[in-house]
């Protein structure tokens, strides 16, 4: 379950990365365009640019395995969410509403490091595909001690 | 959507840390993973170094599944490039580690936590692919949505080359030769924000005798973009914010100029060997270059974030200002060697991250060692001079003599020029023998060597009424603590004499011929020796 205090956090203007892998445990990855909390924390919706995740897709279609990684560039406060993808659908209007909001807060937190809006107005997000994930697991990820361990168990002297 | 291949060698601009790079693993037992990457590095055509300072699931993964994918923007264009990997070894020491360590060790000292955060291992991948990630970004709708091209090229450069070349086989003198190199760096390079420092007489830190950029004696912020000269100054380590303690002036500015660059031009600002891009650059003699470094300071202030969370604090230490220019995003520092020995460093930043290339890096350890033989040079002609025997230094010596008779006081020389001795102006100098510190007016002005050496001719001023002297004595004046070989005496007197033009312009050391300069005071001056804390 993501606890109640992430939900903004993973909703915010974070970086959102996307690791796969393929039946013979190569790995692929690619950059969302947002997420979406789901059942209180017990599940996810993660928007995936057509252009830019075929792979990923087909990993998914293969083994559903996923990994989620949403950083915030301003500090690099990080957390990792792994679990299963059980839908993998077309995005529809209620998804766009979501990934329109994520595209202003992203513009805004990247544009607190430097990238323009140039850029980040013309990064790929529509179409796009919505992946539901089944939460299984949630690390912290932030760089420094303690980096992978789960939640909660980060194993502070 | 796979896309254009490219040779790994053109995406050099991807590998410099500007954007943080994304890498993807699986565990043996079929676990993605996914993270962002503080540092790829260009190994050769076909392989690239990433760095571990943790050992983390990303390190776990390829000791189980040697493969990756990692992700890389080009910071120029934003575009997206995939690099499919396969780990190969990791190295914890050689050439490659040590290139990989020196940047981290500069991101950890300026963030205060050296020797806490560091590489543990270079991780050496093969590359099997690299394709661009067609439709990352959509087409621009204007050409002001590109990107500006970058212009450098060689003929640019080479014109650089041959300038500064010039210059400094045409210098009559160090201080010539520092002040034409750094010129022609920024006139036909547009290497801007420039300084060359040298080491101080105990080796272990450098201290500022030229710069380019920072403004002179009496440039207020405003000369160099920033509108708050006295928030500048009070939020860095300046030599002048410190006050007269027990313990001597303390004068290190960490990672190079800091407050003093808006009073002085940060002539006698210090670095420790070891801090920052300068002192790492003096410690392994080697050339380093950080770039985004914003992006590189996050990072090492998230580690640090977490170190402090998990109660590891005590081996953190203050947070070390960046040099001079408080927005750098790229930094250059190159050792001056000659022959095996340690002249200086000179280094270069800029605000613009991309302002360095590889073209950059080459050209300029070109003329890094050109200026370091024209230092190499200055000193040996300097001390061949004052060594040419007795018979140069008594021919000065006995000049000075008889000029001397025709003064009314037995002992002095001949003064250059006619010190006004009036009482409108006054200076006092106070003397600090422990560590040989000099202040004036209550303000530090200069210490160690040079301080000695200020004192001995203000005291020789004071009693006898003498103004002109000449290296050859100071070199054979045992209580300065110049060594015996390659003093640098002729670096600490430029230090010397921007400090008094920077500090107290009434009192100045003007160059009269090689090897011979006078002392020229305005108004009256006091002196007097105090112990520390007195």
């Amino acid at each position: 379950m993501i606890p109640p205090e992430l939900f903004e956090f993973i909703e915010s203007g974070v970086s959102v990365l996307v690791g796969t892998r393929d039946a013979r445990l190569f790995p692929d990855g690619c950059r969302a365009i947002g997420a979406r909390v789901e059942d209180n924390g017990a599940g996810l919706t993660v928007f995936l640019p057509d252009a830019t995740s075929a792979g990923v897709r087909a990993n998914l279609e293969d083994n559903r395995r996923i990994a989620i990684g949403f950083s915030r560039p301003a500090d690099h406060r990080t957390i990792q969410i792994k679990g299963a993808v059980t839908r993998l659908h077309l995005a529809d209007d209620r998804d766009r509403e979501c990934i329109d909001r994520y595209r202003v807060n992203l513009d805004e937190s990247w544009s607190m490091v430097g990238v323009p809006s140039r850029f980040t107005e013309r990064a790929a997000h529509w179409p796009a595909w919505s992946a539901f994930v089944r939460v299984e697991g949630i690390f912290l990820q932030t760089p420094g001690p303690g980096a992978g361990a789960p939640l909660g168990q980060e194993s502070p002297k | 959507m796979s896309g254009a291949s490219a040779r790994l060698e053109d995406l050099s601009a991807c590998f410099q840390g500007i954007i943080p790079a994304i890498i993807a693993t699986c565990s043996a037992d079929g676990e993605p993973n996914v993270t962002y990457l503080s540092q790829v590095y260009y190994v050769d055509s076909r392989h690239v170094a990433l760095s571990c300072q943790f050992f983390n699931k990303t390190r776990r993964n390829v000791d189980e599944n040697p493969y990756a994918t990692v992700l890389v923007h080009h910071p120029v264009d934003f575009e997206l490039w995939r690099l499919r990997l396969r780990f190969q070894h990791c190295e914890t020491e050689g050439e490659l580690f040590e290139r990989m360590s020196m940047r981290i060790q500069v991101i950890a000292s300026h963030t205060g936590m050296s020797g806490v955060f560091r590489l543990l291992s270079s991780d050496v991948y093969e590359v099997l692919s690299v394709e661009r990630m067609e439709g990352f970004l959509a087409p621009a709708e204007s050409e002001l949505d590109l990107a500006p091209p970058v212009s450098s090229g060689p003929l640019t450069e080479l014109r650089g080359v041959q300038l500064v070349s010039g210059r400094i086989a045409r210098a009559p003198d160090l201080d010539s030769l520092l002040r034409g190199a750094l010129e022609a760096l920024d006139e036909t390079l547009g290497f801007s924000h420039s300084m060359i420092l040298v080491p101080d007489d105990r080796g272990d830190r450098l201290v500022t005798i030229a710069t380019r950029g920072y403004g002179t004696v009496g440039t207020t912020a405003e000369a160099m973009g920033r509108a708050d000269a006295d928030t500048r100054e009070s939020d860095v380590l300046g030599a002048d914010t410190h006050s007269r303690g027990g313990t001597g002036a303390e004068v290190t500015l960490g990672g190079g100029i800091g407050a003093e660059v808006t009073v002085g031009g940060g002539i006698g600002a210090e670095v420790q060997v070891g801090d920052g891009t300068i002192g790492t650059a003096a410690e392994h003699r080697h050339m380093i270059k950080v770039t985004g470094m914003g992006s590189e300071l996050r990072y090492g202030r998230a580690i640090r974030d977490r170190i402090e969370e998990c109660g590891d604090a005590e081996g953190l230490s203050a947070e070390i200002p960046l040099p001079g220019l408080p927005d750098a995003q790229a930094q250059l520092a190159l050792p001056l060697l000659a022959r095996d020995r340690l002249v200086g460093v000179i280094a270069v930043e800029s605000e613009d991250p991309l302002a360095f290339d590889e073209w950059d890096e080459a050209f300029l350890q070109i003329l890094a060692n050109q200026i370091a033989l024209g230092i190499d040079r200055m000193q040996d002609e300097e001390e061949q001079d004052s060594g040419d025997g007795e018979d140069a230094g008594t021919k000065a010596e006995t000049e000075v003599e008889t000029k001397s008779q025709s003064t009314s006081t037995p002992t002095a020389a001949t003064p250059v020029t006619a010190p006004d001795r009036s009482l409108e102006t006054h200076h006092a100098f106070v003397y600090y023998p422990n560590d040989d510190c000099v202040f004036v007016d209550g303000e530090y002005l200069i210490r160690n060597v040079p301080g000695k050496i200020l004192w001995k001719l203000l005291r020789e001023f004071d009693e006898s009424g003498r103004t002109e002297f000449t290296n050859r004595e100071l070199r054979l004046d045992e209580s300065l603590g110049l060594p015996p070989v390659k003093d640098n005496l002729e670096a600490r007197l430029i230090l010397l004499r921007k400090r008094l033009v920077a500090r107290c312009p009434g009192v100045r050391l003007v160059p009269v011929r090689r090897g011979r300069f006078a002392l020229e005071i305005d108004g009256a001056i006091t002196l007097e020796e105090k112990e520390c804390g007195a």
